[in-house]
């Protein structure tokens, strides 16, 4: 094909007679096929597009009430992590009793102080330090970038934006249940995520 | 012959003209070592995209699998490790290789006009290659990616206005799952290549357009073909590159893979050693200022290395003329290296971090090691909480450790009950018929005075009493020590119960001599009435079990061996009786503490 003489004139780029002026078809021609690829991009492109946004939609699910350990189990005033172990769906799976997460427990008497254990600066998980002269009354720290905490979980030095998150707790049947939530990250308001 | 087939192709393709228009490219004033840092950098993405394709093959990206599949690679199959080692190592090996093409560019002035778009281009490319770097870091779901991992989505998450949007869809979610781990994955292993190779092409098209820089000492009127005076010196250094990563690979046996990742664990989180400027900045703005560690002081570095060309206008590449735009990539340079040794010196001096550092390496020995025998389909944390080995220590230290001692678990000051260590081994048993109230035995405990010696004569005996022969003595030791040990294991070679006659002996013992105190097979002379515990399967796993579930069951003390809740602590100095375990841990749990206090009772 490529062989065919070159003195032919271009071919008319439509074989109608009764034609408006080149010059008018060539940009109605330019605006159809860019108009047709864009719509095209849309119709191909959209639908991932979606399904890549889907997480933006996905339901954020609140508070919920998980039993942890006996009252009697702890020590008065002795920070002590317990895991959170529920039910958890995640994508395509659900499991049945699995670890979600820790929390920090301080007895007070009959009462029971919770605190995530998710560094409100950029959310590694705090450590419980114990005071210098005993095991009782010491705070928390975050073994990433030094934010320290004291025994209520105030902050009290380095750069979290606020304290660490208390979260609410009630005795049933003799076992601490602890109202388990998640909180953003790195923002001085305490705003669930 | 092959002469021929190439001027056949050629006829059909041009590759002769592609080649002489790759080849022969004009390098002015010379080539240069200088020069190499793009063609290897290049190279290095060639191994990269190599090793990670034949990663690909074995790798399996969900919660339960990645780090199964990862342990699979790096230990188990043929070559794994050194394909993860030189995957590991190629990529800090591009890291620096930036570093280095960056400081070369920028020293030579080859970003000033018309050359700023292929600077753009580079820019672009240096942040794909540390996108490769942070999403890759994640893959294995190990505690190391993990975490450090969680960190960087929520420093994204802390950007105005479009930080929670940007966190959710990297994230896949409001949290960490397995969207997480095919999200980074997509990215690590489809978009960021398709970006890296489409910004490749720009920029070496552009590069190829404007041709190199050279210094202006440089003779202009010396011109190299690229093949073969450069492309040698390339090929040199992408050797050198290659050759350095793998003996990094060799030497570390591939690239480290840490304990599973576990979202309910504290870990001390640190990242790639190349993001520790980063990670230190972070450490000095407090509370409300926290952005300006996070994204303020990184985007302004990132606006002034885009806007370098813009700054830097004057004519002529030499140095002394362009000091002063020059200036912040110095102090950026010095900012980095600096805060880098700042991080490091900080950790070096923190010993709650080096403590939990080795916590976190022992966890992840462990991890590797139970993972040989396969990695259960709930994944690898399920395999670590059926672990004797590592929750057994966890489980003493919670629930027995205020009282008994074992291992170096527990404080011997504290004790007040009998410490473990030996407990029900042939020796033991043998102390134990001699001076059944000795410190380490019933000393402490409210059983004190209950059992009597065997072979020394107590204070109130009357003249019918005689001392248990040491022959006999050995003989009930042998049987029970025998009775302790799992079904189907022969005893050890010399030990007191390898010998069947003896042990058939001690058995005659135990039944005649004991059971006038103590219960066998759930029978005794005292009618129960007594304290004494169950003999017949005593220090056998079962027995354990029953006793840590419930010690007053009778099938290993009686009822009056329970400690009722919340009665007063008897005289200081003695211990309670043992509470019922079986309301605080799962049957499970009993299981596997049962199997490590044995374990470790009897190492």
């Amino acid at each position: 094909m490529s062989t065919e003489p070159k003195s032919e004139p271009p071919p008319p780029s439509s074989s109608r007679a009764a034609e408006p002026s080149p010059a008018t078809s060539r940009r109605a021609l330019t605006l159809a096929t860019v108009a047709g690829a864009c719509a095209l991009a849309v119709a191909a492109g959209g639908p991932p597009l979606a399904l890549a946004l889907a997480p933006l939609r996905a339901t954020k699910r609140s508070g919920r009430w998980v039993r942890t350990v006996k009252l009697t189990e702890l020590e008065e005033g002795v920070p002590r992590r317990v895991a959170v172990v529920d039910d958890r769906k995640d994508a395509w799976t659900i499991e049945r009793g699995v670890e979600l997460g820790s929390v920090w427990l301080v007895r007070r008497g009959d009462a029971v102080l919770a605190l995530s254990s998710v560094c409100p600066h950029l959310g590694c998980s705090v450590n419980a330090v114990a005071a210098p002269d005993a095991k009782v009354g010491g705070g928390f720290a975050c073994p990433c970038h030094t934010s320290a905490f004291d025994a209520a979980g105030r902050r009290t030095s380095g750069p979290s934006p606020r304290d660490l998150d208390a979260l609410e707790t009630k005795i049933e049947d003799g076992h601490v249940a602890v109202d388990f939530r998640r909180f953003r990250i790195g923002v001085e308001e305490k705003v669930e995520t | 012959m092959i002469r021929r087939a190439i001027q056949l192709l050629d006829e059909r393709t041009g590759i002769k003209a592609l080649a002489a228009h790759l080849l022969d490219e004009p390098i002015t004033g010379g080539a240069r070592w200088a020069y190499v840092f793009g063609s290897a950098l290049l190279g290095s993405f060639m191994v990269q995209a190599v090793t990670g394709v034949a990663l690909m093959t074995s790798y399996a990206p969900s919660e339960k699998t990645a780090w199964a599949s990862v342990h699979f690679i790096q230990f188990q199959q043929a070559g794994g490790w050194l394909v993860r080692g030189l995957h590991h190592f190629g990529a800090q090996a591009m890291v620096i290789l930036l570093g280095a093409h960056l400081a070369q560019v920028a020293l030579f002035g080859a970003y000033k006009k018309p050359r700023e778009v292929t600077w753009w281009l580079g820019l672009g490319l240096l942040a794909v290659t540390l996108g490769f770097a942070l999403t890759g870091y994640l893959l294995p779901w190990d505690q190391k990616g993990y975490w450090a991992s969680r960190v960087a989505t929520n420093i994204a998450g802390t950007v105005p206005l479009v930080g929670e949007a940007t966190q959710r869809l990297l994230q896949g979610g409001p949290e960490y799952g397995s969207l997480t781990l095919t999200r980074f994955y997509t990215l690590h292993v489809a978009v960021l290549p398709a970006l890296l190779v489409g910004l490749v092409a720009a920029h070496v098209a552009l590069f190829r357009r404007h041709g190199v820089t050279p210094p202006p000492k440089a003779d202009p009127s010396r011109v190299d073909a690229f093949f073969p005076k450069q492309l040698f010196k390339d090929v040199v250094a992408v050797g050198a590159v290659v050759a350095v990563v793998f003996v990094l690979s060799i030497c570390e046996h591939g690239a480290p893979l840490d304990a599973p990742a576990d979202p309910s664990s504290d870990y001390p989180a640190r990242p790639e050693w190349y993001f520790l400027a980063l990670f230190q900045l972070l450490k000095y703005f407090h509370g409300p200022l926290e952005i300006v560690g996070t994204v303020v002081l990184p985007a302004v570095v990132g606006v002034y290395f885009f806007a370098l060309p813009l700054l830097d206008v004057r004519d002529g590449t030499a140095l002394r003329g362009r000091v002063k735009p020059l200036l912040p990539l110095l102090v950026v340079g010095a900012g980095a290296v600096g805060l880098t040794v700042k991080a490091r010196a900080d950790d070096a001096r923190d010993a709650t971090f080096q403590q939990e550092r080795a916590k976190a390496d022992v966890r992840a020995e462990v991890a590797a090691r139970l993972a040989m025998d396969g990695v259960p389909p709930e994944g690898p944390l399920a395999m670590l909480a059926r672990s004797p080995e590592l929750r057994g220590p966890e489980l003493f230290d919670r629930h027995c450790a205020a009282c008994h001692t074992l291992g170096g678990h527990g404080s011997e000051e504290e004790r007040t009950a009998p410490a473990l260590d030996g407990w029900s081994t042939e020796a033991w048993i043998l102390q134990m018929l001699h001076d059944p109230d000795g410190d380490t035995r019933f000393g402490r405990t409210p059983y004190k005075g209950e059992m009597p010696s065997m072979d020394v004569k107590p204070a109130d005996a009357d003249d019918t009493w005689s001392p248990m022969s040491a022959d006999d003595m050995k003989a009930a030791a042998a049987f029970l020590a025998l009775e302790g040990d799992a079904p189907g294991v022969a005893p050890p070679a010399g030990s007191l119960r390898a010998d069947a006659a003896r042990v058939e002996r001690g058995r005659e013992i135990v039944k005649s001599r004991c059971t006038s105190c103590h219960l066998f097979e759930g029978s005794g002379d005292d009618g129960g009435q007594g304290l004494a515990p169950e003999l017949s399967g005593y220090g056998s796993h079962a027995w354990v079990r029953t006793q840590i579930a419930n010690p007053a069951s009778k099938e290993t003390y009686r009822e009056g061996a329970v400690d009722p809740e919340g009665e007063a602590a008897p005289a200081p100095g003695v211990g309670r009786r043992m509470p019922r375990f079986d309301g605080e841990l799962s049957p499970a749990e009993i299981d596997l503490l049962a199997t490590w206090v044995l374990g470790e009772a009897r190492r």
